[in-house]
């Protein structure tokens, strides 16, 4: 996450075509507007930011399976929050509050815990609900995934 | 200079923008929207804006099947939304309830999780210094720009005052 800029940088330009279409590197290949388009030959960089960090902060498995719920009953479903280099601290903070009603004290220790801890357990409980809230999570544009409690 | 956000006690903000502020966004929501709606498979962007929940293939097949739709539609409309609140052309200066103001905020996460990604950035590349010669200079300006307006805009925000959001801390 980032801390948020204090100064408004001269944003002047005409260039539009930020991120609608991508930067061309060593081939193409025709996308179905007949933009060329990226079609880079090595799958290592074409992955997302998300799946780089997930290779690269998630947690080994434990190599223990996801759980039949109902032999497993009390063992809730955690929903986790990941850093991430573009959601700025206070927007985290922000939208904890907003979406599980935590006090600023509680929201903005949950979001400095993901800035430094590279994740937290955000909330948790019967899967519907760890499905919903990290739906609610997505909607929001933070990086959240469900997990079965170890 | 004119405040961007100004929050009434009635909790409705006034956005002002200038031309060129307001062409900034209309330009990326443009952009946005034609992400949204060409659906290409392998786009990183598509890949952020709709992570993955689970680890195993199934639960998330399982996920995907439930929320994909009503994702894609929250999504669609936080876009509207603010497309409606710029209009077609010109300077903005309009007044939004609340709820339309979470939309905006939400809206420019996107934006900035769109132009991030393509930018493939990094914690470093956030944090350094835009140099006006670089490759990706003006994709890093609008990246901060969108990110100063939505401190701003943030900053004029209580989302509950503390007291009644105390009560739901465990």
């Amino acid at each position: 996450m980032r801390a948020g800029n204090s100064q408004f940088p001269d944003c002047r330009v005409g260039a539009f075509e930020l991120f609608s279409e991508r930067p061309v590197k060593a081939s193409t290949e025709h996308s179905p507007n007949g933009r060329s388009r990226n079609g880079n030959a090595e799958p290592a960089n074409r992955r997302g930011t998300i799946r780089k960090m997930s290779e690269t902060t998630a947690p080994q498995r434990t190599g223990r399976p996801v759980g039949d719920p109902r032999a497993e009953p009390d063992r809730p479903w955690l929903v986790i929050v990941w850093n991430d280099p573009i959601n700025l601290m206070s927007y985290v903070t922000w939208v904890l509050q907003k979406l599980f009603g935590y006090s600023r004290p509680k929201a903005t220790q949950l979001m400095l815990d993901v800035h430094h801890k590279g994740r937290a357990v955000v909330s948790s409980g019967q899967r519907e609900k760890a499905e919903l809230d990290c739906y609610r999570l997505h909607a929001h544009g933070l990086w959240a995934t469900v997990a079965k409690s170890d | 200079m004119t405040p961007h956000f100004t929050p009434a006690p009635d909790s409705s903000v006034t956005v002002r923008l200038e031309e060129y502020e307001a062409d900034i966004l209309r330009g990326l929501i443009g952009e946005l929207r034609a992400v949204l709606d060409l659906q290409l498979k392998g786009d990183e962007v598509l890949e952020r804006l709709f992570p993955r929940a689970f680890e195993s293939d199934a639960d998330e097949d399982n996920y995907r099947g439930l929320v994909r739709e009503d994702l894609s539609q929250a999504k669609n409309e936080a876009l509207r939304a603010v497309a409606s609140g710029l209009g077609p052309s010109g300077e903005v200066e309009v007044t939004l309830p609340r709820a339309e103001i979470d939309a905006w905020l939400t809206l420019l996460t996107d934006l900035r999780l769109a132009v991030g990604t393509r930018l493939d950035i990094t914690e470093e590349k956030m944090a350094a210094e835009v140099d006006p010669g670089q490759k990706d200079a003006t994709s890093y300006t609008v990246l901060h720009w969108l990110g100063w307006m939505q401190e701003s805009m943030l900053a004029e925000l209580d989302p509950m005052s503390p007291q009644d959001a105390e009560r739901n801390d465990q």
